[in-house]
């Protein structure tokens, strides 16, 4: 499924990826063709990156992580952040819809 | 809370690198799939016939390939290189590169490009390696097959690159400079430049073979080029050049800097990679086959290969004290083939002396101080 990212949407990895947990660092090894550019064999995240990735499980609407990570960074407005996030993660094949 | 970001990277710039050196966690590792190759070429140090019954049966399995990868992915590495012999000889490869890269593991993969076919075309375009590397022995039938000593092997070359190219799949291409082609060098390089962008690189040095095969190792020595020919040509090359100008204060050391010391290995091997042989021994460098300096990972484990095993090989001595004084301790020693592995090859002992070796070594110094002037 594609269409925009909204917070009633359901995301997980695709196949086309394999995420890797490196020294506590969220490592993405892209598997086929045509995820980034040619020369960039890898995709790294920053913290609050891996904080959102962790719970992009294929089971949690966006908007039920975005409540997850409200919680845990206490008064932070998230929703537009996790939306371009996932935009780009998608836009990529990184992640893909499930619902 | 930052916003989330995502950031893209070749795995050169990969930021844990340092991290995970400090740790001496395996960053990648070689897999040699076989030993067999379907071309025979004088100069290589690894190829068995492609119908030896027996190197194919020691061969290590999908599974066994998987499982050992799936350890070392765990363990932190990142890339594998598929090379061989000619890895396309097993008719499970697709397999093997797919589970490789289903492991995480950033995958290239060396061949002679002579058993692309379009499923391979297809594996490439879909799932891509990081390099794909072909070899070209020449660029005439003649040559061609002087070195690789298989009829119609020059055909098949161009016909596997072609379709490799024509499909838009990214090669590199890279050539030996051997006494069979090196009236043809130049016409190579000019041939490897238009195909891959630019890209082209040359390896005058020759390693004996793993089997210590005496026929086969007269046939390398004679594809040797002299001393004098090898720092000629790196002269010649600008790109080589250039690399060993820039780096001539690290290979050139005045101070001799493994005096007062017998340890065997100085070099980097077993620091931060490794390789599995295609009978599941695991080595510290592709040129390590020393008796005790190999470990069989079809009964133990790489962990205990990396952690345990490769740290005893690293602390070998030497009691050779013509050796000590005289090649451990010699100022252009970066400049030399000599190296604990090499000299097992050479000589059937890694503390051993090859006067090729301290020829060659000499003349790319020689070469180096006129060029830069320096005494």
């Amino acid at each position: 499924m594609t269409g925009p990212v909204s917070l009633e949407k359901i995301y997980a990895p695709s196949d086309d990826i394999v995420a890797r947990e490196i020294e506590g660092e969220i490592i993405i090894v892209p598997l086929t063709a045509g995820i980034g550019n040619i020369d960039d064999e890898l995709f790294t995240l920053n913290e609050t990156g891996r904080a959102v990735w962790k719970l992009l499980d294929g089971k949690k609407s966006l908007r039920q992580v975005t409540e997850e990570l409200s919680e845990a960074y206490e008064g932070a407005e998230i929703d537009q952040d996790v939306l371009g996030f996932v935009s780009e993660l998608a836009k990529r094949r990184i992640l893909v819809e499930v619902s | 809370m930052d916003t989330p970001v995502v950031d893209s990277l070749n795995i050169s710039q990969f930021h844990l690198w340092k991290k995970l050196t400090r740790k001496r966690a395996p960053l990648g590792f070689t897999l040699e799939l076989t030993a067999r190759c379907n071309n025979d070429c004088r100069h290589c140090y690894i190829n068995l016939p492609a119908g030896d019954s027996r190197a194919a049966a020691d061969e290590l399995t999908l599974e066994e390939i998987l499982r050992i990868a799936g350890e070392a992915a765990e363990m932190g590495a990142l890339w594998c290189l598929i090379t061989g012999g000619e890895p396309l000889l097993r008719p499970d490869f697709s397999d093997v590169y797919l589970g490789l890269k289903r492991q995480g593991l950033v995958v290239s993969v060396f061949t002679n490009a002579t058993l692309i076919r379009d499923e391979h075309v297809e594996l490439f375009r879909q799932y891509p390696a990081k390099i794909l590397e072909v070899t070209a022995y020449g660029v005439t039938e003649a040559t061609y097959e002087a070195v690789t000593r298989r009829p119609g092997s020059f055909a098949a070359f161009r016909t596997g690159l072609d379709r490799l190219l024509v499909n838009g799949i990214p090669v590199r291409l890279k050539a030996m400079a051997l006494r069979s082609n090196v009236h043809e060098l130049s016409l190579i390089a000019e041939f490897c430049r238009s195909r891959t962008m630019g890209y082209y690189r040359f390896d005058p040095l020759l390693n004996l073979r793993f089997d210590r095969d005496p026929v086969r190792n007269a046939q390398i020595r004679e594809e040797r080029l002299s001393p004098d020919e090898i720092a000629a040509l790196e002269q010649s090359d600008p790109e080589r050049f250039r690399e060993l100008r820039n780096h001539c204060d690290e290979l050139i050391q005045s101070d001799l800097c493994h005096s007062g010391c017998d340890h065997l290995f100085h070099c980097g091997t077993g620091m931060g990679e490794f390789v599995v042989g295609y009978d599941g021994l695991f080595r510290l460098c592709g040129s390590l086959w020393a008796p005790g300096t190999t470990y069989d990972l079809r009964v133990g484990r790489l962990k205990q290969a990396w952690y345990e095993f490769a740290p005893q090989v690293r602390d070998l001595r030497s009691r050779n004290t013509a050796y000590l004084e005289t090649c451990h301790a010699c100022p252009i020693i970066d400049l030399c083939l000599s190296c604990p592995a090499h000299n097992y090859l050479e000589t059937g002992e890694m503390d051993g002396e090859t006067p090729y070796f301290c020829a060659v070594a000499h003349a790319r110094a020689e070469m180096l101080k006129t060029a830069t002037g320096r005494k």
